[in-house]
């Protein structure tokens, strides 16, 4: 009991730790917010906060929002912030918020297990790994976390609504799960992709004291739920916009990527440099690769459903439309769920040095391009290469541990060995 | 014997058309109003009158034909096109010809009521009217596409008496080409529409060469019905030509062009200056350069006049003090206003040329050079309102335009209009739009400068921004209107062929509005004064228009590895480095060792036999 009291006091105080750090940014250095906002790493066309406020002045002022090309976020969000008192302190206090309910989720996740025994499968080093406090610290003190909460991005969010949904699964809830997910979907649209695993995972977490039900049956109610669930949000947001124009200036611009802005993915510069009569060829591709990877690593990893959702967080981070360092630092935040396979990894150190390389070498490209003029948009374009790259490496490679790790269960004996795949 | 038949035949026709076409049908004018440091302007305005029944029943005589038919096919009321180079210099020149009314921004400007049920109607007479106009006067009027159509609001008022029956379906359609340049190929259609052609009267002065190569100018066409009270309604068309020459420029020599500076002996130096010494000289006569003669500054001389003019509007004015001497030919008589400030010239019909020379003024070089410019000038009218407009920060990621507003007046407010026409690629974010008046802090909540603001955001590739602000400044003060907006990136096929110059962003509409408009008058004046400011240069960040198959290629490459790497580690089995089929280097010689060992074993036992024989 002693040990419970002294964790809770531990995380509480880590929440507040990271929440004096983000009010003391906030506060100490006023023009850092703006400034964050503005940087394409951060705000995206589909979340950056400055967009959002434009949305929410013609919200306020009777002008559709959606009858113009700047705001491309979703409905609930004209509601939400027009009732937040004008002063920029309740912002603030808001998106800290949010951030320490995400790592509330990412905690439970965590502290479940689940990431080393699932239903389906018992990993033999399970014992080695982090606690959920850990995890949480990690994830509250990624510096990508901090500078998306204090840039104000909208994604923080949906990063919040997919932590949710995972931990309600993880936690037996299927319906909460499915509700967070739907939330999730409604805010960004790619969270849809993460259905499939998540059925799976509700499926495997269902509490044992209740009646199992039938796959079928269970996958069913909860699709039904999800429908349900994004029918009454769509519907909600019809009654405060007045039309349904909204569909296609919120979900249309990120299937037509109509709006190239710079950002850290791949899709801006291919579509600019793209020839008319094939962008939307190209574009179908695009959508087509990115969901390509639900099904096959469903199917290859159905026994750790969390690893599924965890890989799948990466490729959306490398691959979605508009990408930006909030996506990585939810995928950051679910790779050390997976401490007791890192020593199966085979490049952490090129992947970290990667990945330190872009960050730091990004912005000073990006000046180079937009400010100095010293450099063309070839230089901002080589380092989202180089990081979608470092990233999609991360990914396989903890493909490659995960499932390396599975194979060991089969042959004990292996442990330690020189493998190869044929 | 065809001579005489044709003779015959044009008395006949003169005959025909006499007793219809009276006098006031048509005139023409050209004032030329001497503007401070060397500068001249001249307006030009044609005049023409046709009553709505000829024209209805396609009677042309001074309305053109070519015109007439585009607006009577695209159902339009009244129409207003401008064609405009340079910038009005109000600092110095003082208030705009017109009152700003006959000008436009930097580029083409048109703006139209056309007469449609519905907006999809107006849209199509829209671009059926930009179509025909495009051809008639050789300008890109064809490129006023959706994203350049705007449908002001506040801005523009119809000028013509339009019965209430037209008036409820009259859609006014506005549209911009801020990077066309205005050419000789625009001034020949131009002239052509008048009923001399530019082969007699004042616009015989009009040269492409002097016209485009003015400080300012602006070339209007303005077509609209009015209807005098009693009278029978007229479709009055008017064509204005207004331009600032420089007149040292104008004045340098055809054959040598280029200018030097003149050698020291013909210097002239002001003597008032204290270091004014054998060796250094203050030039006198820059700034008071105003003597010349028509054909000096326009090229040519006037040939005769226009027979179909009125003869009651004497045909060119001059707008300087009485006292100054003006030489004129011989056939034209002077005529001085009781202003004291402007004269005016008639020139018999049958004067060949008439030529008008300003001398040097008598100065008295004695007394100051001053005194001589006051003397030789009339001096400017201060305009209602200064405007002028830029860009902030830097960088081609995010900035801001910045206008300031300057109401001269010691006592009177000045409420108006601005305008603006935003190209799509310009994301303008209205929530950051401030006005504060100099040396204050912020926006004053009780008195709001900004008193109504309309606002049709851009969408994407499909319609410009358009801005319409009433604002209201106080007396004797500045006021900065500031808004951030962001520069997208585009398509690389949506560049123009000089994309790093640039994209032009259309001027500033700024309607004065009559603080008292007199409702009885037959055609009450809704704006008081109008003016544009210059156009502005936005750079947008650009991509590297080489290398589209590299960025294609270097892109799938990434995705691959991405995709390959992983479906590999999905699909591929584990086995043990020691298990399983081997595919390394040695298998691979060891198994071609195998398959053609034994044919290298024989041809090898072959050759060593040779040998041995």
């Amino acid at each position: 009991m002693d040990g419970g009291k002294v964790t809770l006091g531990r995380t509480a105080g880590l929440y507040l730790g990271a929440a004096v750090l983000r009010l003391a940014l906030f506060t100490l250095f006023p023009g850092l917010a703006d400034l964050l906002t503005g940087r394409v790493e951060i705000s995206t066309p589909v979340t950056s906060f400055k967009r959002l406020q434009e949305g929410l002045f013609l919200y306020d002022h009777n002008v559709s929002p959606y009858d113009g090309g700047v705001y491309h976020q979703a409905p609930l969000f004209l509601p939400l912030f027009s009732l937040l008192p004008s002063l920029p302190i309740f912002t603030y206090l808001l998106y800290i918020a949010v951030d320490i309910l995400s790592a509330g989720a990412l905690l439970k996740i965590a502290d479940s297990g689940e990431a080393g025994s699932s239903a389906l499968f018992t990993s033999p080093r399970r014992e080695k790994r982090w606690s959920g406090f850990v995890i949480a610290t990690v994830f509250l003190f990624n510096p990508f976390t901090i500078a998306t909460c204090i840039g104000r991005s909208t994604s923080v969010f949906t990063t919040c609504a997919i932590l949710h949904a995972i931990a309600k699964a993880v936690a037996g809830a299927p319906f909460g799960a499915m509700v967070a997910l739907s939330f999730a979907a409604y805010l960004s649209m790619y969270p849809l992709l993460l259905l499939p695993p998540l059925l799976l995972l509700c499926y495997d977490r269902q509490p044992p004291e209740s009646a199992i039900k039938p796959g079928v049956q269970s996958a069913a109610t909860n699709i039904l739920v999800v429908v349900g669930v994004l029918a009454a949000l769509f519907q909600m947001s019809y009654f405060i916009t007045g039309s349904w124009e909204f569909l296609p200036s919120t979900y249309g611009v990120q299937l037509t990527l109509s709006d190239l802005t710079p950002n850290i993915g791949l899709w801006w510069y291919f579509f600019i440099e793209m020839f008319d009569s094939f962008r939307s060829f190209f574009l179908a591709v695009f959508w087509l690769h990115l969901s390509c990877y639900v099904g096959g690593l469903t199917i290859r990893l159905r026994r750790q459903p969390l690893v599924v959702l965890t890989l799948l967080l990466g490729i959306f981070s490398i691959f979605k439309p508009y990408p930006s360092i909030s996506d990585a630092s939810l995928f950051l935040a679910m790779v050390p769920l997976y401490r007791h396979v890192f020593p199966l990894m085979r490049y952490t150190f090129v992947i970290a040095a990667v990945i330190m390389y872009t960050t730091f070498l990004g912005p000073a490209f990006y000046h180079l391009w937009i400010y100095a003029g010293s450099g063309n948009a070839n230089f901002f374009y080589a380092i989202t290469l180089v990081w979608g790259l470092g990233q999609s490496l991360l990914v396989c490679d903890l493909t490659f541990a995960v499932l390396r790790d599975e194979w060991e269960v089969e042959r004990p004996e292996m442990v330690g060995k020189d493998i190869r795949q044929i | 014997m065809r001579q005489l038949f044709s003779l015959l035949l044009l008395s006949l026709v003169a005959l025909c058309f006499a007793p219809h076409a009276s006098a006031a049908d048509y005139h023409e004018q050209l004032v030329l109003r001497p503007l401070p440091l060397s500068a001249l302007l001249a307006s030009f305005n044609f005049r023409s009158n046709t009553t709505l029944s000829a024209f209805e029943a396609h009677n042309f005589r001074f309305f053109p034909r070519s015109l007439g038919q585009i607006l009577q096919h695209a159902g339009t009321r009244e129409l207003h096109l401008r064609f405009s180079l340079g910038r009005w210099d109000a600092e110095s020149w003082g208030a705009r010809p017109w009152e700003g009314a006959r000008e436009g921004g930097t580029g083409v400007e048109l703006w139209a009521w056309l007469e449609a049920d519905t907006d999809e109607e107006a849209d199509r007479k829209w671009r059926t009217l930009t179509n025909a106009l495009s051809g008639l006067f050789c300008a890109s009027l064809n490129f006023i596409d959706g994203t350049r159509t705007t449908r002001p609001v506040m801005s523009f008022q119809p000028e013509g008496n339009h019965p209430n029956s037209t008036m409820t379906n009259m859609h006014l359609l506005y549209g911009v080409l801020p990077h066309e340049v205005v050419c000789t190929e625009n001034l020949t259609p131009f002239l052509k529409l008048l009923p001399c052609k530019g082969k007699a009267g004042i616009a015989t002065l009009l040269d492409g060469h002097k016209l485009f190569d003015a400080s300012w100018q602006s070339m209007a066409i303005d077509v609209r019905p009015v209807c005098p009270p009693g009278g029978e309604c007229v479709l009055e068309m008017e064509q204005t030509i207004d331009m600032v020459l420089d007149i040292e420029r104008s004045k340098r020599p055809r054959g040598n062009p280029i200018p030097r500076p003149p050698p020291a002996h013909e210097l002239k130096c002001d003597t008032s200056k204290p270091y004014h010494s054998g060796d250094t000289c203050f030039p006198a006569d820059y700034n008071a350069n105003q003597d010349w003669s028509l054909s000096q500054i326009f090229g040519r001389t006037m040939k005769g006049t226009c027979p179909l003019t009125d003869p009651n509007v004497p045909p060119v004015c001059l707008q300087v003090p009485n006292s100054r001497g003006v030489y004129i030919t011989g056939g034209a008589t002077e005529k001085k206003n009781l202003d004291l400030v402007s004269r005016c010239y008639e020139i018999a019909p049958d004067t060949p040329e008439f030529e008008m020379v300003l001398p040097r003024p008598e100065s008295n070089e004695e007394s100051g050079q001053a005194a001589v410019v006051v003397q030789e000038v009339v001096k400017p009218e201060t305009p209602l309102l200064y405007a002028e407009r830029s860009f902030t920060g830097h960088g081609q990621e995010h900035g801001g335009v910045q206008t300031i507003l300057r109401n001269p007046s010691p006592d009177t407010e000045v409420e108006f209009i601005y305008m603006e026409t935003l190209p799509w690629f310009m994301r303008i974010y209205l929530h950051t739009i401030e006005a504060r008046i100099e040396g204050q802090a912020g926006a004053s909540k009780q008195d709001p400068l900004i008193q109504e603001v309309y606002y049709r955001p851009a969408v994407d590739r499909a319609r410009g921004t358009q801005l319409e602000v009433r604002m209201r400044i106080p007396p004797a003060s500045t006021v900065f209107l500031t808004y951030d907006f962001e520069k997208s990136i585009l398509r690389y096929t949506e560049y123009p062929p000089d994309a790093n110059r640039g994209f032009d962003v259309a001027a500033a509409v700024i309607t004065i509005l009559n603080p008292n408009p007199n409702p009885n008058a037959t055609s009450p004046r809704f704006a008081a004064y109008n003016l544009r400011t210059t156009s502005l240069l936005c750079s947008l960040p650009t991509p590297d228009f080489s290398m589209p198959y590299n960025v294609i290629i270097f892109t799938s490459t990434a995705i691959a590895l991405a995709f390959g790497g992983m479906f590999n580690i999905i699909v591929r089995r584990f086995v043990a480095a020691n298990e399983g089929p081997e595919m390394t280097l040695t298998a691979v010689k060891e198994r071609l060792r195998k398959r053609f060992g034994g044919f290298l074993q024989k041809y090898r036992g072959k050759a060593d036999e040779k040998k041995s024989e």
